[in-house]
């Protein structure tokens, strides 16, 4: 089994006991802090990030089982922080404490990658892993089908 | 080495309109002790500031640079408010700053040099925005009359504009960063002059937040994501049981846990902010810490809060104030209104402890040395931090060196610093840097809760309708108990939200009823008004009811009864905000078969909100359609931070109105996360609009007001679409 992962495109040596979290390697080994620690149970979605490209939970996800994987993180999720979701977020003003906001867009973005016109329903279906305290559920709705609608004129 | 400026640097990918400075720069300017151009402005009742040359800065606000870069310290605690966006707005614009070429950063806890830092209350826009707009207009005027000395003729022959000064005689121009080190030199003006609000280039319009680009890259640094060399990761255990303590500890197992170095007994600091107890494992990361916490072998010897049973406990609240009480207030003859009612009306309205469950848990970063003692804490109060920590320290608060860092949420649990306190005590004993990071666990189960509460009124009603008589008794474990374990009920002035409502009731009582605390009780967003817009609100509608007069009218009817002068204003205010959120809601149109809508309006922290509520009800399917929101704040700073906070505030009703309820069984928190303690999400997202008054009064906050009239908003539409009464909230607990 390969003893690596892939971070962001970079290759990282896994260097830590098995059963780490990927979270915690991210955050306390390779100080990434983009992605946040909210439950530890796989409750808040605070922590999403990508494995070879589809959302999973970090605070759940032992190291050991992304040997060999892609991991994206909120810092890789796009070369200059212009991926049509993180356009969408500042348009729209979403965050305001901001904490739970790069698990939201990677969801989103998994999302996305996935099905490219959500209805209201698609939404909620995948976004209701993904709490936010500060309530900003109304404009991360209309940023997803804003960055939606961005992606369809591309294609 | 300070990640926040860290931070700001590596932003500079962010794809942020307004966050397009150059960031090294402002690293540059930041740690220069006298670079940059500090402009002193004075505080009203400060100090007057230091002379220009030493430029040691008291109350600077506002640092400019050569080639024109402005950076501006928010001196409030941002914690998603939208406080570090609108108040270094405000001094932009008195400034004629352009808000392109500003750059914010979170000021350090120093009361001397920025005044109260103190976040909560929704004060920071009610105290702050003349103080700042002085502070923007005093160093305009300073580079006005730089430039003016310049061109060697008249301040009248000059004037500002988007971050220039322009010469009216011959339409010269010299930038911002040309006048700086001139204008540093310009006496600070002791009565500046204020724009008027045609004038006004950035309040009252919808700006952006200045740090959106950094939150969606994943740059906006955290209480949690601090990082030192050399810092040690812990993690921690409480004590269950309020005023408990440590029985016995067996550290064996989780010493032995790879990368575990010490576990420290930290016990009560019995301050109102300090550590509840607990047991601390300290590591090489905090998965490990964490790991390690879990094997320690604890017992816990409970004290006398082991008897707390919050069902029982609200059972025995609802007895208290079903029952003669402790008079508060009283105005007029409540008893001969009674006796002459031709209604009388009464209900009982009962709400249960909720945790502030912020996304991010209580974190900080805390260096004790024998010579200094450094902070990095997510923070409401970072004035709290230097005297908790001082006194436990046994050193001068204004040794103690706060870093404030943004707070992933906080809705006033922030504002108490136990975490940070144990953080020092970890540091203290290891002599190095650590990071404690509490689990979410421990900060659903270690918290300042809000009041479990109980209240009961008693009204009566004349032949046309009005209300003549009100006698309202409430009991509750109150804030004062944390600084006065002593109190056996909420004191008179907890209770003033009943005699000062503006509804006009001649004949009123007020009754504190026995409710004494067993766990601590704090500020959670909108506080008391969240109990009392619950009763107040609901029970209007009760009223209206059984006076056969709809919500709107009877409203209206019980405000104009209002006959104080000093209220006149509340009453006006109140019944706009109501016609607003009428009006937008339809209220009072045929609605299909299980729908209705309900209104309430609420007053506090002096702003005014009314809530019309939309929902849709099938047997225990209550599912809220729509939402109209009319607020009226005074002026507003930012339109869309104000909408902002109204959709906010509806998330939070909603999820207090319907899930959130904290339950003690022998005297320890049941909840642990968020599986039983769920709040809203997304898929329950009703479709808020916000509707703003526009108005010249002074401007007043919004962080909380929002919260308190959906509750009785929400009751009150279940009842139009159902005919079923809810007058406890969580209206859908879990069973705990």
């Amino acid at each position: 089994m390969a003893n690596t992962v892939v971070i962001n495109s970079k290759e990282y040596a896994i260097d830590v006991a098995d059963d780490m979290p990927l979270l915690w390697f991210l955050r306390d080994r390779l100080e990434f802090t983009g992605t946040k620690f909210g439950c530890g149970s796989g409750l808040c979605g605070a922590c999403t990030v990508h494995m070879d490209g589809t959302a999973i939970r970090a605070c759940v996800m032992p190291i050991s089982a992304v040997a060999g994987k892609s991991i994206t993180t909120i810092e890789g999720l796009s070369e200059n922080g212009d991926h049509p979701l993180q356009k969408a977020w500042v348009e729209n003003n979403v965050p305001q404490c901001g904490y739970c906001q790069a698990g939201q867009i990677m969801n989103a973005a998994s999302l996305l990658a996935t099905n490219t016109s959500p209805s209201d329903d698609d939404i909620d279906a995948a976004m209701q892993g993904n709490i936010c305290r500060c309530g900003t559920y109304q404009r991360i709705k209309k940023a997803i089908k804003s960055a939606a609608f961005e992606l369809a004129k591309e294609v | 080495m300070n990640r926040h400026l860290h931070a700001a640097i590596h932003g500079d990918t962010a794809a942020n309109p307004i966050e397009n400075t150059n960031r090294r720069q402002f690293l540059k300017i930041a740690s220069m002790a006298s670079g940059g151009l500090a402009i002193g402005f004075t505080l009203p009742g400060m100090a007057s500031p230091a002379s220009q040359d030493d430029n040691i800065s008291l109350n600077a606000f506002i640092h400019l640079q050569e080639n024109g870069d402005t950076l501006i310290y928010s001196s409030r605690c941002e914690m998603g408010q939208g406080i570090s966006t609108a108040l270094p707005a405000a001094i932009a614009d008195e400034m004629e700053a352009d808000w392109s070429r500003v750059h914010v950063e979170q000021a350090g806890g120093d009361k001397d040099k920025y005044g109260d830092q103190a976040t909560g209350g929704s004060a920071s826009i009610r105290t702050q925005f003349e103080p700042m707009r002085q502070a923007g207009a005093a160093a305009k005027m300073m580079l006005v009359a730089a430039a003016a000395k310049v061109w060697n003729t008249s301040v009248d022959n000059c004037y500002a504009e988007n971050h220039f000064v322009i010469n009216k005689l011959n339409k010269q121009k010299l930038g911002y960063g040309e006048l700086a080190s001139l204008a540093a030199k310009v006496p600070v003006p002791k009565d500046p002059v204020l724009k008027t609000k045609d004038q006004y280039r950035y309040i009252g319009k919808a700006l952006d937040r200045h740090d959106v680009g950094l939150v969606t890259t994943g740059q906006r640094m955290y209480g949690v994501d601090t990082k030192l060399p050399g810092m040690r990761y812990a993690a921690i255990v409480h004590c269950p049981v309020f005023g408990g303590k440590l029985k016995s500890l067996d550290k064996t197992a989780a010493m032995q846990v790879k990368g575990v170095t010490d576990v420290i007994e930290i016990p009560r600091l019995d301050v109102p902010y300090g550590s509840v107890g607990g047991v601390a494992v300290v590591a090489d990361n905090s998965w490990t810490a964490q790991q390690a916490v879990k094997k320690l072998v604890v017992e816990w010897e409970a004290g006398p809060n082991a008897v707390y049973n919050t069902k029982e406990y609200k059972q025995q609240l609802v007895a208290n104030v079903e029952k003669p009480a402790k008079k508060a207030a009283e105005r007029g003859d409540v008893e001969k209104a009674f006796a002459e009612a031709t209604h009388k009306v009464s209900a009982t309205y009962t709400g249960g402890h909720l945790s502030h469950a912020p996304m991010e848990p209580n974190a900080s970063v805390v260096w004790v040395q024998d010579d200094s003692c450094e902070v990095w804490a997510s923070t409401q109060s970072p004035d709290d931090i230097q005297k908790t920590l001082g006194g436990y320290l046994k050193r001068d608060p204004k040794d103690i060196k706060v870093n404030v860092m943004i707070s992933g949420g906080a809705f006033g649990r922030k504002f108490k610093c136990d975490y940070v306190h144990e953080a020092a005590a970890i540091s203290q004993q290891i002599k190095a840097p650590v990071q404690l990071i509490w689990s979410r666990e421990e900060d659903m189960r270690t918290g300042y809760y809000h009041s479990i509460n109980a209240q009961h009124i008693e009204a009566s009603l004349d032949k046309d309708g009005n209300v003549t008589g009100w006698l309202h008794r409430i009991a509750f474990p109150s804030i004062s108990s944390l600084f006065n374990p002593s109190l056996d009920r909420a004191p008179d002035n907890a209770l003033g939200d009943i005699e000062n409502h503006p509804f006009g009731i001649a004949n009123l009582r007020s009754e504190s009823g026995e409710a004494p605390a067993h766990t601590r009780i704090g500020w959670y967003r909108a506080v008391y008004a969240i109990f009392y817009g619950f009763a107040f609100g609901t029970f209007a509608d009760e009223l209206a009811h059984k006076a056969g007069k709809d919500t709107v009218k009877f409203l209206n009817d019980v405000y104009d009864a209002n006959t104080n002068p000093e209220q006149a204003d509340q009453v006006m205010r109140s019944k706009a905000v109501l016609a607003l959120a009428a009006k937008h809601s339809g209220i009072g149109k045929k609605l299909p078969k299980g729908e209705g809508i309900g209104i309430a309006v609420h007053h506090s922290f002096q702003s005014y909100v009314a809530m019309a509520v939309h929902v849709k009800v099938d047997g225990d399917d209550i599912k809220v359609l729509n939402v109209d929101c009319a607020i009226d704040c005074g002026q507003v700073l930012n339109t869309d931070g104000a909408t902002a906070q109204m959709e906010g505030a509806v998330v939070m009703g909603m999820s207090l109105s319907l899930y959130t309820e904290i339950s003690f069984k022998d005297g320890a928190v049941v909840n642990s996360n968020f599986h039983d303690y769920p709040v809203l999400r997304i898929n329950e997202m009703p479709n808020v609009r916000v509707h703003i008054v526009d108005s010249d009064a002074k401007p007043t906050g919004l962080g909380e007001p929002g919260v308190a009239p959906f509750a009785p908003a929400l009751s009150n539409a279940i009842f139009a679409a159902s005919g079923t009464r809810y007058r406890d909230i969580p209206i859908k607990p879990l069973s705990a």
